[in-house]
């Protein structure tokens, strides 16, 4: 079986809607500097709209975005938001910046059209990223969202594409060494 | 059902007899190409996974078009990892700093990408590969995986058709049919469809676009966030690319039934000289309506005009002219092949004559911002790919784009000026 956390449980961190990558999620020398480090990044999610933001973030917190999230194909911010066990639920994305969040293995939906009027910050929200189950406790409201495909599954398993590279090389390993 | 031309080559890629847009898909590459800033990276990467290896040292692309002069320490130091690295990785397609030139343009002059060509790439402007009628998709930093194995998930794109109607005027390129297109893919532009991640495949009234401006035309819809641009391949190009091909190719056309996301059409007919203003390359307005804004830099080059045929159209406007007083005019061709084709063919003298600088071949000053670049309060005209604040190093300077011609007549002139004066002549 999988033993995956896919099902989060936290509270809701909510944002508006067009809030880009650059600025919006991390600052942008981070980017340009190309930081990859979490620890060089979790200090400075959401660092120019909420400072200290990681100081009160917690694992299974889920960030709720609005349309247009994440402009820019990047990845530095969502790395942080990785590291910091949180999940990410918006009404859209640029199809690259979702790429981003899942090669670095966020558990991250998509197209959940106003999903953003569903919760408010501080909501105790619960998230299945299998199923696309949406439940905010606070509300006592659920709804169904595209979850993520089950073909992607592996990938954010492995903690996206340098985990599933490591995967990928030790089998090969495994499976020379067997002499299979 | 039919297929579009992006999904016919994502299932020859993916070893399927049909693709569908929405589908996910592990195609092969045909080959991988990565560029000189993110070697040391994706190295790194495979290096502390202990990767030692790509999946085939003959079916990586290296190529050193981002920086190829090293203006600081750091890129002095990335030179001399990506040789090692290539080394290290038995690198054959491995292109040098003054070797190859513009990763989005030499590999079709050298019979690399073909027709139907698959391949991963880094960078997202190798959609200029839709120019020749083949397909480049951009993964960013996972392009490590694909070094690794030769491939990596793909969902399948949407496909918007866009069928041209009538002729451009002369005097009126491919360029500025872009900024126009642009502006009217994006959103809640005048086509009214969404262009995220969706191929833009052209089609219509095609045989007045040689392969210059079919590349040319792949820029605009790229920055308005394509994933890629598809031509149909003309005989003409069909016959370019049997005469350099380096591996037997098929060209691939669309289905007449095919499912598209959207079917949009555009009248060129009456298009007059556009330009793109300051702050992004869809921002396109007649030229005339900024005709005799004072330029103090002028740059003729980028993935987007930096083949043959632009330096072509530049050098026909300045034969026998001179740069205005003021004005710096940097050329830089796209690739070594052209920058050895300038001097055979008397561009050269052309351009230096008229008092312009060539710089080496690479992305030029396109490359956010690393030489040739501008100062605090100076204006540009451009035909680089785009134009936000500090592409060309100060946060407020002005860059105007335009075409090959627009930019060469407004050197001339040390202001905007429409280049059809210039080719009555």
């Amino acid at each position: 079986m999988d033993d995956f956390q896919w099902k989060l449980r936290g509270r809701c961190y909510k944002l508006g809607h067009d809030v880009p990558h650059a600025g919006g999620v991390i600052p942008n020398s981070f980017i340009t500097g190309r930081f990859f480090d979490p620890k060089d990044l979790v200090p400075n999610l959401f660092a120019e709209t909420d400072p200290g933001f990681h100081q009160r973030a917690k694992p299974g917190d889920i960030i709720v975005a609005g349309r247009n999230f994440g402009m820019g194909p990047k990845m530095n911010g969502y790395i942080a938001m990785q590291a910091l066990g949180l999940g990410l639920v918006c009404e859209s994305m640029p199809f690259l910046a979702y790429r981003a969040c899942i090669g670095v293995g966020l558990r991250t939906m998509t197209d959940c059209p106003s999903v953003t009027e569903l919760c408010d910050t501080g909501d105790e929200l619960e998230v299945d990223f299998s199923t696309g189950l949406f439940v905010n406790r606070t509300r006592n409201l659920t709804r169904e969202y595209p979850p993520l495909p089950e073909t992607l599954l592996e990938l954010v398993r492995l903690g996206g594409n340098a985990g599933w590279l490591k995967n990928w090389w030790e089998g090969r390993h495994q499976k020379a060494a067997s002499g299979s | 059902m039919g297929m579009t031309a992006a999904e016919k080559i994502l299932a020859r890629a993916s070893g399927v007899k049909a693709a569908r847009a929405g589908e996910i898909l592990h195609p092969m590459v045909d080959f991988a190409m990565i560029h000189d800033g993110v070697v040391m990276g994706a190295k790194q990467e495979l290096d502390a996974l202990g990767i030692d290896r790509v999946f085939d040292p003959r079916r990586v692309m290296m190529v050193t078009d981002h920086d190829v002069v090293y203006l600081n320490d750091r890129a002095v130091a990335r030179g001399a990892f990506n040789r090692k690295a290539a080394q290290a990785w038995g690198i054959t397609h491995f292109y040098d700093a003054g070797k190859g030139g513009h990763g989005h343009i030499f590999p079709m002059e050298r019979g690399i990408v073909l027709p139907g060509t698959f391949y991963f790439d880094n960078d997202r402007h190798c959609t200029n590969a839709g120019g020749i009628g083949a397909l480049g998709i951009r993964v960013g930093a996972e392009i490590s995986r694909v070094l690794a194995t030769g491939s990596t998930w793909l969902l399948v794109p949407k496909t918007v058709q866009l069928a041209i109607k009538g002729r451009l005027k002369p005097g009126v390129y491919a360029r500025d049919l872009g900024f126009q297109i642009g502006k009217r893919l994006r959103p809640g532009g005048e086509f009214g469809v969404d262009i995220d991640y969706r191929v833009l495949e052209f089609a219509g009234e095609l045989d007045q676009f040689s392969l210059a401006a079919r590349v040319s035309l792949c820029s605009t819809p790229t920055e308005m966030r394509a994933i890629g641009v598809f031509f149909p391949p003309s005989p003409e190009i069909v016959a370019y690319a049997k005469e350099r091909a380096t591996r037997p190719f098929e060209p691939v056309y669309p289905d007449a039934d095919a499912a598209y996301d959207a079917r949009i059409e555009m009248d060129v007919s009456a298009l007059e000289p556009q330009v793109a203003l300051p702050g992004g390359p869809h921002k396109a307005a007649d030229l005339s309506s900024v005709a005799g804004t004072r330029v103090d830099h002028a740059f003729i080059g980028s993935c987007g005009s930096g083949m043959f045929e632009d330096l072509q159209i530049a050098a026909s406007i300045l034969k026998g002219r001179r740069v205005a007083p003021g004005v710096r005019l940097l050329i830089t061709p796209g690739t070594e092949d052209s920058t050895h084709r300038i001097r055979r063919e008397g561009l050269l003298e052309i351009f230096q004559e008229a008092g312009a600088f060539v710089l080496p071949a690479s992305c030029g000053p396109c490359a956010s911002g690393r030489m040739g670049l501008l100062h605090s309060g100076e204006v540009s005209i451009a035909t680089a790919v785009a134009n936000g604040a500090g592409r060309f190093g100060a946060k407020d300077a002005d860059i105007y784009l335009g075409s090959p011609a627009t930019v060469a007549a407004s050197a001339i002139e040390g202001k905007i000026t429409d280049p059809r004066s210039y080719l009555a002549h």
